[in-house]
């Protein structure tokens, strides 16, 4: 998901370069009297009598001028949207079996079962999980701060060993596409955040 | 293209006991991971794309706003509908240096959007080996350098140290107030390295270190 909302994001970003740098370049173009053929005379008004009066002589211009930015205005809306949603799955089908009902869990108690186990450890000073994406095959996204002078070797031992693979069998899952944001730490400064 | 099966290296599966596994020195030449974990850690444009996206929203609020007034024949603001380009209306011409300037710094924005868009980014994070084909781990930038700057600090004999970090580089800039710091470079770079190679880094990192004798 995360993966996802970059995609948009750039896109997004790249479309709208485009649509700018081809504007202002042919702008730039009839100024710099780049074609007078095609593009017409550079030294001309910017607006003639002509399309000024346009509006003023049809009237859908306005109707039709308001109804473009409305659409305008709620692509870039549904965009902004598309950015900055998460994709958190909050319940999980454990059962899939609609004839004698399902069971469903719900996500933040397997994450925080997952989280309290890895605070248990002595390494590991704070932890944080979210599950995204669908809820039958989710993603998580891990992070873990870890106490500095700890082995990050064992650190990771702890979490690929033990919390990772106690969440893929709590969520009957054999895999979990995981991104895990290591951090470090020192213990004394909890007491100074 | 994602050819990493049987590789040595690939393998190797942490044991059971909670023993590490020796240290995969050649983890950074695994293709497969690293591309994946640089996709991860890419910068994602959210921040300019939700600005581009708020801009965009307020000028299609404020232009349906204003052109449905216009529509109603009770413009807002006070520019008349029908002579609604007002002062550009024939004072303005497409080779005056006002517009010339405009299109410029537009087409100048469109410009660095692209840029943005396809630029890669310097990943955020620092990839590290996993042992699992579907864990992807990252050290972010910023938290390594403050953790290789308190293993160096806690050295005896070093005052304070800055750590920066380069593409494939670790830089340690580290002062003593010692007057004879014989070794102790050789020191800090066997911390930073050791603390390095027990990360597993999917880059090769080199480590330079600085050190300087602190003025009274």
């Amino acid at each position: 998901m995360t993966r996802h909302t970059a995609r948009v994001s750039r896109i997004g970003l790249a479309i709208i370069g485009v649509i700018l740098l081809l504007g202002a370049g042919a702008v730039l173009a009839r100024s710099l009297n780049a074609s007078t053929s095609v593009l017409g005379n550079a030294h001309a008004p910017l607006l003639t009598h002509g399309q000024v009066q346009y509006p003023t002589k049809n009237s859908w211009v306005w109707p039709v001028v308001a109804a473009a930015s409305f659409l305008i205005a709620v692509l870039a809306l549904w965009w902004m949207a598309a950015q900055t949603k998460t994709g958190t799955v909050r319940r999980m089908p454990l059962e899939p079996d609609r004839v004698h009902g399902t069971t469903t869990l719900r996500a933040d108690a397997a994450t925080g079962a997952m989280t309290d186990e890895l605070k248990s450890h002595p390494n590991i000073l704070a932890a944080d999980a979210l599950l995204h994406g669908s809820s039958t095959t989710p993603g998580l996204r891990l992070g873990v701060t870890a106490e500095n002078r700890a082995d990050p070797r064992l650190v990771r031992a702890d979490i690929e060993n033990e919390a990772l693979s106690h969440l893929r069998s709590a969520l009957e899952l054999d895999e979990i596409p995981t991104v895990l944001r290591l951090q470090f730490s020192r213990a004394f400064d909890r007491h100074l955040v | 293209m994602n050819d990493v099966t049987g590789h040595p290296a690939d393998t190797a599966v942490l044991p059971e006991t909670g023993q590490p596994a020796p240290p995969r020195a050649d983890a950074w030449s695994l293709p497969g991971p690293r591309r994946k974990a640089r996709r991860q850690f890419r910068p994602r444009r959210r921040i300019p794309g939700v600005l581009v996206a708020a801009v965009i929203v307020a000028a299609g609020i404020v232009g349906c706003i204003w052109a449905a007034s216009a529509a109603l024949g009770h413009p807002l603001w006070n520019i008349p509908h029908g002579d609604f380009a007002g002062p550009l209306q024939s004072s303005v011409h497409w080779d005056d240096t006002g517009t010339l300037i405009v299109a410029s710094a537009v087409a100048f924005v469109g410009f660095l959007l692209i840029l943005i868009a396809l630029i890669p980014g310097r990943t955020r994070a620092i990839p590290l080996a996993s042992g699992d084909e579907s864990l992807v781990i990252g050290v972010p930038r910023r938290s390594l350098r403050r953790s290789l700057a308190w293993l160096v600090e806690d050295i005896a004999g070093i005052d304070r140290a800055k750590v920066r970090t380069g593409r494939h580089s670790v830089k340690v800039r580290a002062t003593t107030p010692l007057r004879d710091p014989a070794g102790l470079r050789e020191n800090v770079q066997a911390v930073v390295e050791d603390r390095l190679t027990r990360l597993e880094p999917l880059w090769p990192v080199r480590v330079k270190v600085r050190l300087r004798r602190k003025e009274d």
